[in-house]
């Protein structure tokens, strides 16, 4: 279902934003059409408002004539948020661009459209960095980071995107400008900020974000291990946790991974081993020395071949060049992959993983695993040719019964990638009744008229969106989760 | 349909109901609850589905319901007239602690203190305040509390993963997860933290632990540029007379950072008491003007101040130099709010200060979850 297309609606925001930033043909608009999910709505038009003033605008004329807005930034996501799949108006903040470094209170006022590395390099000379760090940090905005709430590997010690949101400028409802938050801790009054971090612009737009920039550490070590068995490693990780660690990162990679990643990098990983395990630790010196000799010691005790520990940081970035290429390898196996995104209790990790590659063997799909091992978030990958015929079908039920199987083993439906559309439906899966009627009220007590990126994240049983299939897709070097 | 508190027959119908605990219903509920006015009605439920029970009768009645946990911040906030006094401390139970996990799920009304002891038996933690008192987890997540150690290990909100609770019209609702990572719907967990119930009665709560390693130290030094030669210690905190700073990690760490920082260490963490006076405050600025807020205090208040958060505990026997003092703060993005003072004390002086932003939308919030406003009606900033 389809709002009304709003006529004069194209003149009004030329007349706002001026003709050059307000797109509107057919080739323009399939551009921004979908984001890296695989779902492709059909945009109005796509608007490039400058700073909140000009948001103002666009809202206000998009509840005039009643058409929804979606917010975009980079278009790195994969469950679908911005995907204009009402259609609407596509609000790109890319052109919100400004920084605002305030080293002596680490802290920065950050436009919603300046990219997520940027934003740590122009950090980086006052001894700063902003700590979520997703793996589409080179190209994702911060607009991003703050609507999906996003991890990363670095988000086990330092916590997600919303641990480092201090402050949001908002445009709600009626094109009303909010400053919500602020440099002091604990605003008195609610915490409308929190709330609307990771609410996948569905409860206003964001124009720009005060971000916490925490102190890059003096010193780091990273670890290499690689085990016999999958179990090993994952005892590894919980034996590091239990004595008193959490290193800065804990990241797993399986066989299966490491043999797609090694043929195509020629790194040197080892290719025998059932999972290695990168680990990362930072701090001062005399810590992380200790930290890397404790983490050594349990690998060891688990199993662990070598554990190799780089103190450069050309040796440190060749052992993250492996998981970070991880998506760009899976291009030589087949030509479209499905990324899953969910979280198992730590301690389910082992059980969780045998059963996911049952399911993969089951359906005979070629499946793939590296992830955030420390904090238990998953991201299974299946790797497909869409050209085989029913292929899609069955990447889709292998897909819903991996969720279905880490819901049941106590887990949620999404770690750090968000909602949107792919996983709306199952949302009824992990709350109830009541539990999603009150998320409803928190959406409607927000935008009262439903413009802001209507139809993510909840399910409505009314509504529904046939996106045909998964659509054939390239698989670029540097495809990130 | 809703009577809406207010309503002066309904109000005085309150406080005979206090008086006479004899309203049908929630007799069976009735209970003593220490620090309740005499004209209200005492109730400990032992379930969400008690604490349903009254909520909808407060909702179906109009009456005001004041929430209570450990009682140690019931004068946090606007002044509460209560028609009924819930405490939470019936439902203390710890449903789960999975060491492994980092998680524990745990009753609203179980203390801070219980609950510390029992996790630092695995050598975890919540977390939470470090000197509570008798104050318990519902408590300090419906007031926003933090320890210090949220220099370096973030504030309370930050360890509230999933939260279960009563909505003023008496619905259960669950959000968040038991998972560490989890973007699965709203945040209204976060939401939740320093909300004084106008969401709902917390019944329960999962927390996200830490694992605490093995030394802990606490260096006094002679200046904050001294303390400052450690990248993230656990807590700055100077009170006038010191500087403290609070050390853990491995024990060759500690030692080694001590001895960097040079001045007097101790073993433990030697965490101060909140200061002690008639009225207390919590004085907020951008972390870089602590020092600056601290020169600010007239020489009588005490305090005790957390560098690189921006928060100033303190506490006075006068409020006299409060307005200057907030007018200051909020200049500079900051809040001056009172925490405790002495029945009609403040002299016109509200206990928040300004008006927050998007105030309507923090009122069609409340609305939704509480539509007869009875819990803890008028509690937060803007008369919410």
């Amino acid at each position: 279902m389809k709002y009304p297309h709003g006529v004069g609606l194209i003149e009004d925001l030329r007349r706002a934003l001026g003709d050059e930033n307000v797109l509107e043909k057919p080739v323009e608009l399939y551009l921004y059409s979908k984001d890296a999910s695989l779902m492709r709505g059909s945009p109005t038009c796509v608007v490039f408002p400058k700073d909140a003033a000009e948001v103002a605008e666009v809202v206000r004329i998009a509840e005039s004539h009643d058409v929804p807005i979606v917010a975009r930034g980079a278009g790195t996501g994969l469950a679908a948020g911005a995907s204009p799949t009402e259609g609407g108006i596509v609000l790109t903040t890319t052109a919100m661009q400004a920084v605002e470094l305030d080293p002596e209170n680490h802290c920065a006022w950050v436009g919603a459209g300046v990219i997520n590395l940027d934003l740590s390099k122009q950090a980086a000379p006052h001894g700063l960095q902003f700590a979520p760090d997703p793996s589409s940090q080179s190209a994702c905005t911060i607009g991003g980071n703050v609507a999906n709430n996003s991890g990363g590997p670095h988000c086990l010690a330092e916590g997600s995107t919303t641990s480092h949101v201090l402050g949001l400028e908002v445009v709600i409802t009626g094109g009303e400008v909010v400053v919500l938050g602020g440099k002091a801790p604990d605003p008195p009054g609610l915490d409308l900020k929190g709330l609307v971090v990771g609410s996948e612009g569905t409860l206003g737009i964001v124009t720009r974000a005060l971000v916490r920039l925490i102190p890059i550490e003096p010193d780091v070590r990273t670890l290499l291990m690689d085990f016999p068995t999958v179990e090993g490693a994952a005892a590894t990780v919980s034996e590091v946790i239990a004595a008193g660690l959490v290193p800065a990162a804990l990241e797993l990679m399986d066989q299966r991974m490491t043999v797609a990643v090694e043929n195509w990098l020629g790194a040197g990983l080892p290719t025998d081993a059932a999972a290695i395990l990168l680990a990362e630790v930072v701090g001062e010196t005399e810590g992380v020395r200790s930290d890397a000799q404790i983490i050594g010691d349990i690998a060891r005790k688990h199993g662990a071949g070598t554990v190799e520990v780089a103190e450069t940081e050309a040796h440190r970035a060749l052992l993250w060049k492996g998981r970070k290429s991880a998506f760009g390898a899976i291009a030589q196996l087949a030509p479209d992959y499905y990324l899953h995104d969910a979280v198992v209790p730590r301690t389910k990790l082992v059980e969780t993983m045998k059963a996911i590659y049952e399911i993969a063997d089951r359906y005979e799909l070629t499946l793939l695993n590296v992830f955030h091992a420390g904090d238990g978030n998953l991201h299974p990958l299946i790797a497909f040719d869409a050209g085989d015929p029913g292929i899609n079908e069955k990447v889709h039920r292998a897909g819903d019964e991996i969720v279905a199987l880490c819901l049941k083993n106590g887990g949620a439906l999404s770690g750090e990638h968000g909602i949107g559309i792919e996983k709306r439906d199952m949302m009824r899966t992990s709350f109830t009744e009541l539990d999603l009627d009150a998320q409803a009220r928190l959406k409607e007590a927000f935008d009262p008229q439903a413009i802001f990126n209507p139809n993510k994240i909840l399910p409505e049983g009314s509504r529904c969106f046939d996106f045909g299939g998964i659509p054939r897709r390239e698989v670029p070097e540097g495809v990130w989760v | 349909m809703l009577r809406l508190r207010g309503d002066p027959a309904k109000r005085s119908a309150g406080r005979r109901l206090g008086l006479t605990a004899g309203t049908r219903g929630l007799e069976s509920l009735r209970t003593e609850v220490p620090g309740a006015p005499d004209t209200a009605l005492g109730v400990a439920p032992r379930s969400p589905d008690e604490v349903a029970q009254v909520l909808r009768h407060a909702t179906e009645h109009g009456l005001a319901v004041q929430v209570r946990g450990g009682g140690t911040h019931s004068g946090y906030g606007s002044p509460v007239t209560p028609d009924i006094v819930l405490s939470t401390r019936r439902l203390a139970g710890v449903e789960s602690w999975e060491p492994d996990d980092l998680t524990l799920v745990v009753g609203a009304g179980a203390g801070i203190a219980e609950i510390e002891t029992m996790l630092g038996g695995k050598w975890q933690t919540a977390v939470m305040p470090e000197r509570p008192g008798d104050a318990t987890v519902g408590g300090v997540i419906s007031a926003g509390l933090s320890g210090w150690r949220r220099a370096r290990l973030y504030a309370t909100r930050e360890r509230v993963l999933e939260v279960t609770l009563v909505t003023g019209d008496g619905r259960i609702v669950r959000a968040g997860g038991r998972v560490v990572k989890n973007v699965t719907g709203y945040d209204l967990p976060r939401l939740v933290v320093g909300a004084f119930g106008a969401f709902g009665v917390v019944v329960s709560v999962c927390l996200k632990l830490w694992p605490v390693p093995p030394a802990a130290a606490t260096v006094t030094v002679d200046s904050v540029e001294t303390a400052r030669q450690v990248s993230r210690p656990l807590a700055i905190l100077g009170d006038g007379a010191a500087i403290r700073v609070f050390l853990w990690g491995g024990d060759e760490e500690v030692e080694a950072l001590g001895e960097r920082l040079g001045g007097r260490l101790s073993e433990g963490h030697q965490w101060p008491d909140d200061p002690r006076g008639a009225f207390k405050w919590s004085l907020r600025v951008p972390p870089a003007l602590v020092t600056e807020a601290v020169g600010r205090l007239p020489q009588d208040w005490s305090f005790v101040a957390s560098y690189g958060v921006g928060e100033v505990r303190a506490a006075s026997e006068g409020s006299g130099a409060a307005a200057e003092i907030r007018d200051w703060a909020e200049t500079v993005g900051g809040a001056l709010v009172v925490v405790e003072a002495p029945p009609g004390g403040l002299d016109g002086l509200d206990p928040w200060g300004a008006t927050p932003p998007a105030i309507d939308v923090q009122r069609r919030l409340i609305a939704q979850f509480d539509p007869a406003r009875v819990i803890n009606p008028g509690r937060l900033p803007g008369g919410l």
